[in-house]
């Protein structure tokens, strides 16, 4: 109840250096360096890619940037990041999974709760520390209550019933976070400091070796692709040998130094349509049994914006006559704008991106090269046709099964 | 809107944070919740030197209770002291809890961050002085004892030196006789008051004590002793009405704040002797107990 359950380390840090935080992010460690004048709301999005924390006036006024802290509803420009070490922090992100909302997102979603969405996450933070705080709170309070936060497209009445109506589904509380649990965030670099124009902090970087820590939980696209390629075992084999080369087989990537104890610093690039991303991060091979046909790689890139993929790829192979069998099983988690994307479009990009890959492996068992150099982003065109002929034609089967 | 750069100490002993405040000349200053201070920071109103985080002083954190009096440390949020029984013990404080910024801001602004800003029309500072409550100040010659009604010494300036920290507030408990009363007017919850009163009034003796305190109305909370009027007010069949009367003069007196574009002066003397006469009315009333609402 008091901040003295929670003893602070003593801490002594000149102006601009950069002081050790941890704390807990939507169930996840997360442990920066940052100049104490970064507020929370700046490290959450800034440095951890969590950008569903809208940040509106910075000075504790119009109640956007509303995050639970200890579980209660407090204003992340409020507090200086620093000055949370050992809190246990739930964003909007923490709150529900795009296809398993927490039931008060659903309420909002039905009540027409929101217009542009811009104070829908602070909307969320409050409502759910007003509802687990006071579960009995009276109809006519719920003005009162909600006052912290500011909607300026005046829906109001709308954001009003939405709570109302949650609170009536669940008179004895609301349910807990529904997303919360170790999962990928861009927390381990220590990052840029944003958006200051005192920003004194060199970017970082220099490839550093890190431990990746897979994230639990349920992943954000899981990729099973099965290929048949017409080149032996051994030969493909071969291409898995050789690091360098097997990198280049991945449309977009490239490897840019080896950090030692199997790890390899790399970047891949993906571009579609407009959208464009560079990567920067670091590969570590778990698992490496030619014997037994078995590569298993983790991953982990970030790109400058703060979005942020992890991936546990596993690549085995089985003979099939003259040719192979290549059974790819990749795990992906994708936080920030990347996740934006949705599930669908970004799972259709990573299936196209392994379907690519398992043909440049098979040129390379051929060759003994990659199909084309050694940065080649996937060509925005054909993964884009791919992808939408993929959604096209997905439903149709679908259809047609459904007709029989 | 980001703060300038600033250096940060996060001591765990208060010896250590008085320390650091001394070497800091003049240029340091004391967050705990930093509700009313990171925004003066971020607009750059202010540009200390060091920041002295008090968080991890853990004996800053506790409510304690001996001889008649809750004592609440620098730290408490005001949301602790809201769900702590401490706010049924010193109604008043329970009474005025829910008023103060939102809840987001309660969770973690402190009681006496608020009193240590000093707003002149922050609900805290207003609740202090009514109770004639007593602040810890504490500062390298050790600590004192300053009643609140000598600590504010105008907008956003109090007995505090540069080198002290307020390390904590005492409030008296409610006792027998005892009734309180909390009302403001700000023109959206959470904004600060155009005007607020907090009563206390004890029914105990012959004649009724009354203690009428303003705040948003000067530039600090201002107190008076009302007794003798509500003395005069009881024979009449409506003490509310009987008190606007009888009060005039003291409000009059009592909202000396010059005008804004909210409200004028007249405005808030109007609206704070409407206040002062309902509240000081509900008061007494729940000294008799024949209030049936009650102070939570």
């Amino acid at each position: 109840m008091t901040t003295s359950e929670r003893p602070l380390r003593p801490v002594r840090a000149e102006a601009g250096e950069a002081v050790e935080v941890s704390f807990t992010v939507n169930g996840t460690p997360a442990t920066l360096e940052l100049p104490a004048r970064v507020t929370l709301s700046d490290a959450l999005r800034d440095h951890l890619g969590l950008t569903g924390t809208h940040v509106g006036c910075e000075h504790g006024v119009c109640g956007m940037c509303t995050v639970l802290v200890d579980g209660q509803a407090a204003r992340a420009c409020l507090l200086f990041a620093v000055q949370l070490d050992g809190a246990d922090i739930v964003t909007v992100e923490g709150l529900g999974k795009p296809d398993a909302l927490h039931p008060l997102q659903e309420s909002f979603g039905r009540n027409h709760a929101l217009q542009c969405g811009f104070c829908t996450p602070g909307f969320l933070m409050s409502s759910y520390d007003l509802l687990t705080d006071k579960p009995g709170v009276a109809a006519e309070e719920l003005p009162e209550e909600l006052s912290g936060v500011i909607c300026r497209c005046t829906g109001y009445r709308n954001i009003v019933t939405a709570v109302r109506e949650t609170q009536e589904r669940f008179p004895d509380g609301i349910p807990a976070p529904g997303n919360c649990g170790a999962r990928a965030l861009a927390g381990r670099a220590t990052g840029r400091v944003g958006g200051g124009q005192d920003s004194d902090e060199p970017p970082d970087d220099a490839p550093k070796s890190v431990e990746i820590v897979l994230p639990g939980g349920e992943p954000t696209i899981a990729v099973r692709i099965t290929t048949e390629i017409a080149v032996a075992g051994d030969q493909v084999w071969d291409v898995f040998d050789d690091i360098g080369l097997l990198a280049r087989c991945l449309p977009g990537a490239e490897l840019t130094g080896e950090l030692g104890g199997d790890q390899y610093a790399g970047r891949a690039r993906v571009s579609v349509g407009p959208v464009k991303l560079a990567f920067k991060g670091v590969a570590q091979v778990l698992e490496h049994d030619r014997a037994a046909r078995r590569l298993r790689v983790l991953a982990q890139g970030q790109d400058s914006g703060g979005a942020q993929t992890q991936a546990d790829i596993e690549l085995r192979t089985e003979p099939s006559g003259e040719g192979t069998v290549l059974h790819a099983d990749a795990k992906v988690y994708l936080t920030g704008r990347i996740a934006q994307f949705g599930r669908a479009l970004a799972g259709d990009i990573s299936r196209r991106m392994f379907e690519q890959f398992a043909a440049a492996v098979a040129e390379a068992a051929t060759s003994g090269e990659a199909p084309s150099g050694p940065v080649r982003a996937p060509s925005a065109l054909r993964l884009m046709l791919g992808s939408l002929l993929d959604r096209l034609r997905r439903p149709r089967r679908k259809g047609s099964g459904a007709a029989r | 809107m980001k703060a300038a750069p600033f250096a940060y100490a996060r001591p765990a002993r208060l010896a250590e944070a008085l320390a650091e405040l001394a070497r800091s000349d003049g240029g340091g200053k004391v967050i705990s919740g930093g509700q009313s201070l990171v925004p003066v920071l971020a607009m750059r109103l202010a540009r200390p030197d060091v920041l002295v985080d008090i968080n991890g002083i853990a004996e800053l954190g506790r409510i304690e209770r001996s001889g008649g009096f809750a004592e609440i440390g620098a730290t408490v949020r005001q949301r602790a002291v809201e769900r702590d029984p401490v706010s049924r013990e010193v109604p008043l404080l329970g009474m005025a809890l829910p008023w103060v910024g939102h809840r987001e801001l309660r969770s973690r602004g402190t009681v006496c961050g608020s009193l240590a800003h000093a707003d002149p029309a922050a609900e805290l500072p207003a609740v202090a002085c009514c109770l004639d409550a007593s602040l810890t100040v504490t500062g390298q010659d050790g600590a004192r004892q300053v009643a609140a009604r000598d600590f504010f010494a105008g907008a956003m300036m109090t007995a505090l030196g540069p080198g002290d920290v307020l390390t904590s507030v005492r409030f008296p408990l409610a006792g027998p006789g005892d009734g309180y009363g909390f009302a403001e007017i700000a023109r959206r919850h959470g904004d600060f008051a155009l005007a607020g009163v907090a009563v206390h009034v004890n029914a105990e003796g012959r004649e009724p004590s009354a203690v009428l305190t303003g705040f948003g109305i000067s530039d600090r909370p201002v107190t008076r002793s009302v007794g003798a009027e509500l003395a005069e007010a009881l024979d009449s069949g409506d003490l509310e009405a009987a008190l606007r009367s009888r009060l005039a003069d003291v409000v009059e007196d009592m909202v000396d704040t010059e005008g804004d574009v909210h409200a004028s002066r007249d405005y808030r003397r109007r609206l704070f002797g409407v206040l002062a006469s309902r509240e000081l009315a509900k008061a007494y009333t729940r000294t008799r107990g024949r209030d049936a609402d009650d102070h939570e």
